[in-house]
């Protein structure tokens, strides 16, 4: 073999706020609404998955160098909850051994109800274990509190399994709960949606994220929308639940600090001050909207270092065999078979930064770009008289410090940051 | 024995796919012009919106060589013409040029209405006429009910037609020592003095127009001062040669030829097809007979869309005009839609086949108005107006009454669908002159319909009704009063000018509601209700609205999303930048062109 150049391709802006995200593409069952990339789990080679991810690791971490440290560490899929105990063991030692992560790190793990075990007893075992690998967050897919909606979703748990393993992550210690939830399923009304909203706020986590559901083409929804067995909620309903999920989670004491999140205040600041900022907003999340970078490892992850979008590819044979065949001290983190590798232009890094700037409570402010105001207005000078209108009506705020949606200008956000790509 | 006696000049007749390119092809595959691998399909064709649409368009004029079984050598000059309604007078030309025609009938389909019009043509230009039958190779071939069918229909003796199969080669042969029999040599006088039928016209950028040319009498040659015999204008010719095909120089061109003349023309303008050639130092007394200067029949609004320069389509526009004399342009203006250009064409193809160059050639994007007829509106003050433009019509209380033209329109068509078009041409005005039975299942009706009538859809209308089998052929009849009436539309209660159309008055209602409902679709939904009125004057006649938009949110933005929904707004941008704003509306540009396609089963 020849010999190959030292390794200088390695990270060279440090101190930057740094994600790792690791992906786990199984499933018990594929849910009716969901497109994305998901096995069975069962028969699925998660042993191999698992060393290949632990290579990839290694290769990622390499990269890194031990110069960075990594603030906070998202276990998604799919469903994570799948993989056996050791199996996320081995990866999260891994992770450990490789990367640097902060002791206060927020580390996340997605649980769907029904996924952690078969018995009580195994469910509090595995959160158990959760608990010992570090894991301080837990995210778990509730998406309704109402069985007949939740056999519609596909979705394999009840709403007594939400309550049961609720229950038990707290008593595993979890301090720090997500749990998401779906409204306009078909044939959802506002007032059925609210019910689930109450219910899940009766549980009291720390966070809720809220998703309108969207008809994606390739899944079993899509099929039956097609053949009207289904019939989609239309937009005016669905933004009148929209925004009575969000006065009711307000008035219930969360901070609405995203389109879709929402984090619980702390108790002192409940119905007191307006301004108050949750501690429980997800670190890792807010990356993907403050432009952190984050590193994405296993199947078809995104990752965003040092100005490069990528995404791994969704081939899990490729993936496999690549990492069945290198070893991770011969092979540059270019190497990885990707599906996309983007270098963000001065332009991209920017629009970027207003889009997803803008979904948050705070807004895009000109200090984060980069550019004083009337830098920022030349560059966008054709999106400038549009933004006015927008802002006239109601749906933009234009200040000194920056830009930021209003609640109404959420609905139709899209065609508010189309003016800045 | 003249050197006439070997010359034959012919053109090929045929409905549009019956077969007429593809014949082509073979007559010079066969006479050793071409080799057969290098043809390109349908050597004739070579425009590519003419070969994807399996037609002809502008002509192509071909010089090939045949040795007959009698030994000797025959040159035969094949001048194509065009296959569409819209190029009558180019077609009438280029027979004119010839001394006879060979129809080719589809076995397999029989005789229809474009074959009858053309026929008719030939006729006209006392054209000997040779039938033949293609596609005899497919098994659906009826060659004795085709032969009937031109006995019947056209009067032709078609008991020696020639069954050929042009795809396959067969029967070739046999067609030709036929043409060679039935066509007659040309005639005329070497040594008389020059009239020459210009058939064709194009530009070339080196050497200026190109004339295709017939010569009736006496010789053309380089150096020689020619004169255009109706325009009356002098040019020096540079080079004449034969057409073989492409442009091969030669000495001279003489009585009974066909070829090209060169003589640094700036403009197909300047050298009209149909007009006379003779020579300045000694001109012949009178030109050919049938020169007419093309009219325009329908005319439409071109203006840049959003982001496109005024001068670049003014540049095309100019380019397009060098090469088409029936195409013809004046500047616009137009509140809606900005600075652009009216453009008279000579029929509803000929604005499509200009358009579609101007995207495809020229690269450009424009947005094309509502196609229009000119109207003559006669004042109160005894004046008559030529109004093509719908936003020029006058003040009504100075109008006395206004005239729209009339078109005689064939349509043939299988018996079974008799019913439905006769409704159909109802329904557009039609007026039925009358009906006659070709054969027992072929029948010809005989209308007079508002020229208004068929640009819009009529085409479409009828080979939907009628699964493609009717076909229609048209021209000009008269102007004639009728009650008409300008209907304006209004979006967010700001008139369009773009978008106002004149229409019979008893109609305007059903209009009206028509395009509102056709805009519904078009108009995206706004932040705002928009409503869409349709109005005659002050009176508004019909109203929809588009509801406003109440979400346009991707709920999910994380990892993975951003990518992705960074495309997603790109293309929402780009979208809305191929729409043009009014006041507060977006209305995508296709609306202008898509507005009048009525799909209501008229």
């Amino acid at each position: 073999m020849t010999e190959r150049p030292p390794k200088a391709e390695t990270v060279n802006d440090l101190a930057l706020k740094t994600g790792l995200y690791l992906h786990f593409p199984f499933c018990v069952k594929k849910c009716n609404y969901c497109a994305f990339l998901s096995f069975d789990a069962e028969g699925s080679p998660r042993k191999e998955y698992t060393e290949a991810m632990i290579k990839e690791i290694e290769t990622r971490g390499l990269f890194f160098n031990h110069e960075r440290e990594i603030d906070s560490v998202y276990l998604g899929g799919g469903t994570p909850s799948v993989m056996d105990v050791s199996q996320l063991s081995l990866i999260m030692k891994a992770v450990r051994k490789n990367f640097d992560i902060k002791s206060d790190a927020e580390i996340t793990i997605e649980a769907n109800p029904g996924t952690l075990g078969k018995t009580d007893r195994v469910t509090r075992t595995k959160l158990q274990a959760y608990r010992f690998m570090g894991v301080n967050r837990l995210s778990m897919g509730v998406q309704s509190m109402n069985n007949d909606r939740l056999h519609l979703l596909g979705r394999i748990h009840t709403a007594e399994d939400v309550i049961r393993d609720f229950r038990m992550a707290r008593e595993a210690g979890f301090d720090n709960i997500n749990l998401d939830l779906i409204f306009s399923v078909p044939g959802e009304t506002t007032e059925d949606a609210l019910k689930d909203a109450e219910a899940i706020i009766a549980l009291g986590p720390e966070h809720i994220s809220c998703y309108s559901l969207q008809l994606e083409e390739g899944t079993p929804f899509y099929e039956m929308a097609d053949q009207g067995l289904i019939t989609e909620v239309d937009d005016e309903e669905d933004r009148r639940t929209y925004h009575e999920i969000c006065s009711l989670l307000k008035k219930s004491g969360y901070e609405h600090y995203e389109i879709s999140n929402f984090a619980r205040l702390a108790d002192e600041d409940i119905g007191k001050d307006p301004d108050a900022v949750s501690p429980f907003r997800s670190i890792h999340n807010s990356g993907y909207w403050d432009m952190s970078d984050y590193m994405g490892i296993g199947l078809g992850a995104s990752g965003f270092i040092s100005r490069i979008r990528y995404r791994n590819t969704p081939d899990l044979n490729e993936y496999l065999t690549f990492f069945r065949e290198h070893d991770p001290a011969d092979i540059y983190i270019s190497d990885i078979p990707s599906a996309e590798y983007h270098i963000n232009s001065e332009f991209d890094m920017l629009s970027e930064k207003v889009f997803t700037g803008l979904r948050r409570r705070e807004g895009i402010k000109y200090s984060e770009t980069g550019l004083t105001e009337e830098e920022f207005w030349r560059v966008f000078s054709y999106g400038r008289k549009e933004a006015e209108r927008f802002s006239e009506q109601g749906l933009l705020i234009i200040d000194k410090e920056g830009l930021r949606l209003t609640e109404k200008g959420i609905d139709i956000s899209n065609s508010i940051m189309a003016e800045f790509v | 024995m003249s050197y006439l006696d070997n010359i034959r000049n012919f053109s090929i007749i045929a409905h549009i796919d019956h077969g007429k390119s593809t014949l082509a092809d073979r007559l010079i595959e066969k006479t050793g012009l071409v080799e057969a691998r290098d043809m390109k399909e349908q050597y004739l064709d070579n425009m590519d919106i003419e070969r994807e649409r399996g037609i002809t368009i502008k002509l192509q004029t071909t010089r090939l060589k045949y040795k007959a079984a009698d030994g000797q050598e025959y040159i035969l000059n094949l001048i194509d013409t065009p296959g569409h309604v819209d190029f009558n007078y180019e077609v009438s030309r280029s027979l004119a040029a010839c001394d006879g025609a060979v129809l080719v009938v589809d076995a397999t389909q029989g005789v229809e209405a474009q074959t009858l019009g053309n026929v008719y043509l030939a006729l006209d230009e006392d054209l000997e006429i040779l039938p033949v039958l293609n596609k005899m190779d497919l098994d659906s071939a009826r060659p004795d009910d085709a032969r009937a069918e031109i006995e019947d229909i056209i009067g032709l003796d078609a008991s020696e037609a020639p069954e050929i199969s042009a795809k396959t080669g067969m029967g070739i042969d046999e067609m030709l020592e036929k043409l060679i029999e039935v066509i007659p040599h040309p005639e005329g006088d070497p040594d008389g003095k020059l009239k020459a039928l210009i058939f064709d016209s194009y530009y070339d950028s080196y050497k200026g127009v190109i004339i295709y040319t017939r010569i009736f009498d006496g010789r053309v040659r380089r150096g020689d001062i020619i004169r255009m015999m109706n325009t009356g204008k002098n040019y020096e010719v540079t080079e004449v040669g034969y057409c073989i095909p492409g442009t091969v120089p030669a000495d001279e061109l003489k009585a009974g030829e066909v070829g090209y003349i060169c003589g640094s023309i700036k403009q197909v303008a300047d050298a009209r097809v149909g007009d006379t050639i003779t020579l300045a130092s000694n001109p012949a007394e009178a030109p050919l007979k049938g020169y007419k200067k093309a009219q325009s029949m329908v005319y439409c609004g071109i203006f840049p869309a959003e982001g496109e320069k005024y001068e670049n389509v003014k540049d095309a526009l100019e380019k397009l005009q060098v090469n088409d004399a029936a195409f013809n342009f004046e500047p616009e203006n137009s509140a809606a839609l900005g600075y652009g250009f009216r453009c008279g064409f000579l029929g509803l193809l000929h604005m499509d086949v200009i358009t579609e160059r101007l995207a495809r050639e020229f690269d450009l994007d424009v947005i094309t108005t509502l196609p229009s007829v000119v109207y003559k509106v006669v004042m109160k003050d005894g004046r008559v107006l030529d109004i093509q433009n719908p936003s020029n019509l006058p003040d009504p209380t100075l109008i006395a009454h206004i005239e729209e033209p009339i078109v005689k329109a064939d349509i043939m068509t299988p018996n079974e669908y008799v019913g439905s078009i006769m409704s159909l041409c109802q329904n557009r005005r039609g007026n039925m002159i009358h009906m006659e039975y070709l054969t027992k299942t072929r029948v010809q009706l005989h209308y007079e319909i508002p020229l208004n009538e068929v640009i819009y859809d009529f085409f479409d209308a009828l080979k939907s009704r009628t699964r493609g089998y009717a076909s229609l052929d048209y021209e000009f009849l008269r102007y004639q009063t009728a009650k008409l009436v300008k209907l304006d539309i209004l979006l967010n209660r700001e008139q369009i000018d773009a978008l106002s159309t004149i229409v019979p008055e008893e109609e305007a209602m059903a209009k009206g509601r028509g395009i509102c409902e056709k805009l519904k679709d078009i108009i995206p939904r706004h932040q705002f209700e928009v409503p869409i009125q349709a109005a005659i004057g002050q009176k508004i006649i019909a109203r929809e609205t588009v509801r406003a938009y109440r979400k346009d949110v991707l709920a999910k933005c994380y990892g993975g999303d951003i990518t992705r929904k960074k495309k997603l707004l790109e293309k929402q941008k780009a979208g809305k930048k191929r729409m043009r704003q009014f006041g507060t509306v977006t209305v995508p540009q296709e609306a202008f062109t898509e507005v009048l396609k009525l799909d209501d089963g008229r």
